[in-house]
């Protein structure tokens, strides 16, 4: 057991680092307008008490001449008596410059001031094999991903992302290559953050929550695909923070949707711009709350809105998205839900524009909606490689929710679906799964086909 | 008279000595507190303790490997579900705000799973 001292970091006034940022563009004014040598002196020490919070030293409402405290801790870790749970854990402070298989990776090489590596990467994998009834079946490289991470201090640290889909990018290929996530985060207290970059929208259960092991079912929920077009990212920059026990919130403002992507199966999945010089004459706002604060519970609600038509200028289109989730786990059992309704202003010009531009088959809802209640339980809950899980969705999508006037409903959107699956982990974070879905529609001709799918996903 | 008032003398100062006795050679309150590690939180994310407590944290991952860091503090790998827990022993001597963070890289919201422990005075604490 090792001993160590800490201080500390916070007197819990969110807004001493904006201050702080205010201090200094009011110092650096009134240098400009009197140029009086006190002035200046005062601008100067804004400067290094800046430079101090970069680097993580200043506490924060103290001021940089404050008591440094200190309180004895220490640590362990306490294994249950297996031989491969022994090999595992371990002080990580007991570790050699990186932990986590990071140094042999050659990266990391240097120490932040809290003693953990400066760079880090990690990443996912998804590898699938679709049966859907009428077609042949196909084995897809679905996800290769990695995550980079750096901290240039306690206080300032980067985050990023990189996907490949379908694993062969370019002409006549399904594939694509994402920059998905690549933000600075400028972490001031607890309750008060600042972030910039490419950034998830914060919405629902999945979209910043998606690492195969942790949902079950070979594909996302079908929610997560039509009605939320997961993984929804895009430019932007914004706060987050958490407030009390477990109360968190986050907000952007983000590049828009892009309308004339929207489709009447798809939704408005096709009108994410993604970052790649997404057009911002208009802009989005988003955010999310939820709570935490409970053992076992995790609760939330997200909105999204933001003006879309800038492809077609005449047009006032608009976008608002809201929807609510909850996760519960007692036991072995958990449940989750989740409902998402958007609406869509503005379509029936829209759709009127997308047709006399070659789009014939135009027609976009007024309002989509969806949601989905699953529940799983683990069947063996003994340490991997142990362990296993099944679980039921039920899912309820419809991109046709609701018509703009002179358009009519097209009923094999409003679709339903049962998927029962079988997760398997030989280690926690390493599933094999197996599941089937059933899908069905409201249109009286058009099939929706039934499908079964394997998949292996695994994270490091 | 002289030797009563000698035995109330000396039975006075044992009643004070005894009085002070507890205070001089109690040890810390030991609080035990279970905390779950889950992409992306710490639950609970926000402890309250008196000065003069020892929090003993005991911390299991539902998911993944986590990091328990208390800034400035120690570090200390959760293992994985159901392989074990960390335990974190934290003497709570001094009032004030300690904060701890997730140290290893768990996924796409690895930098919203921090908390904090808030040292406090008196016996405010809940």
């Amino acid at each position: 057991m090792s001993s160590r001292r800490a201080v500390p970091r916070s007197c819990g006034q969110p807004v001493s680092g904006l201050c702080l940022v205010l201090l200094l563009v009011a110092a650096s004014s009134a240098t400009a307008q009197s140029g009086a040598d006190g002035v200046e002196a005062d601008r100067l020490s804004a400067v290094s008490r800046l430079s101090d919070w970069a680097a993580g030293g200043w506490q924060l409402g103290q001021g940089g001449s404050g008591p440094v405290w200190s309180v004895a801790a220490s640590a362990e870790v306490r294994l249950p008596d297996t031989s491969a749970a022994m090999a595992r854990g371990r002080p990580a402070s007991s570790l050699p410059v990186a932990w986590g298989g990071r140094q042999g990776a050659g990266v990391g090489g240097s120490q932040s001031g809290s003693g953990m590596p400066n760079s880090s990467f990690s990443g996912y994998m998804d590898f699938h094999f679709n049966n859907r009834e009428h077609e042949d079946p196909v084995v897809d490289f679905h996800r290769f991903v990695l995550l980079f991470t750096h901290s240039f201090s306690d206080r300032v640290r980067f985050v990023s992302e990189l996907e490949l889909e379908h694993s062969l990018v370019g002409e006549d290929a399904e594939g694509e290559l994402e920059l998905e996530q690549a933000y600075i985060d400028f972490l001031v207290t607890r309750e008060l953050n600042f972030r910039a970059g490419m950034l998830l929208v914060p919405m629902g259960i999945i979209n910043e929550r998606h690492e195969p092991p942790v949902f079950h079912g070979v594909e996302r929920p079908f929610v997560d695909d039509v009605i939320l077009p997961t993984t929804w990212f895009d430019a932007g920059a914004g706060i987050h923070g958490e407030i009390g026990q477990g109360l968190r919130y986050r907000t952007y403002v983000m590049a828009p949707l892009d309308a004339s992507g929207f489709t009447a199966d798809q939704g408005i999945r096709d009108g994410r711009q993604k970052g790649a010089e997404s057009t911002v004459r208009n802009i989005a706002t988003t955010g999310r709350v939820e709570y935490v604060g409970l053992p076992g519970l995790w609760t939330g609600a997200s909105f999204w809105r933001g003006k879309t038509g800038f492809a077609f200028p005449r047009i006032e289109s608009r976008v608002t998205v809201g929807e609510v989730d909850a996760r519960y786990r007692v036991g072995e059992l958990e449940a989750r839900a989740q409902y998402a309704h958007v609406w869509l202003d503005g379509m029936g010009e829209l759709n009127r524009a997308l047709r006399f531009a070659n789009q014939p088959g135009a027609n976009i809802a007024r309002e989509i909606r969806g949601f989905y209640v699953e529940a799983s339980y683990f069947v063996l809950p003994n340490p991997a490689p142990l362990e296993a899980a099944v679980f039921v969705r039920y899912e309820n999508f419809d991109t046709q929710y609701r018509m703009p006037t002179g358009f009519q409903r097209l009923q094999q959107f409003d679709r339903d679906a049962w998927v029962v699956g079988f997760s398997y982990y030989p280690d926690p974070d390493v599933v094999l799964k197996l599941d089937y879905s059933v899908v069905r529609n409201q249109s009286g001709v058009i099939d929706e086909p039934n499908a079964l799918n394997v998949g292996l996903g695994w994270w490091f | 008279m002289h030797t009563d008032a000698r035995c109330v003398t000396v039975f006075v100062v044992f009643a004070v000595l005894s009085a002070m006795l507890p205070g001089a050679v109690a040890t810390q309150e030991r609080q035990v507190v279970e905390m779950v590690a889950e992409r992306f939180t710490f639950t609970p994310s926000r402890l309250e303790v008196s000065v003069g407590t020892t929090v003993e944290i005991h911390i299991r991952s539902q998911d993944t490997d986590h990091g328990f860091h208390l800034v400035n503090g120690p570090n200390v790998i959760v293992p994985k579900r159901r392989q074990g827990e960390a335990v974190v022993l934290f003497d709570a001597e001094v009032p004030g705000v300690y904060q701890f963070e997730c140290s290893k890289l768990c996924g796409a919201g690895h930098n919203f799973m921090k908390g904090e422990i808030v040292v406090t005075a008196g016996d405010d604490a809940s």
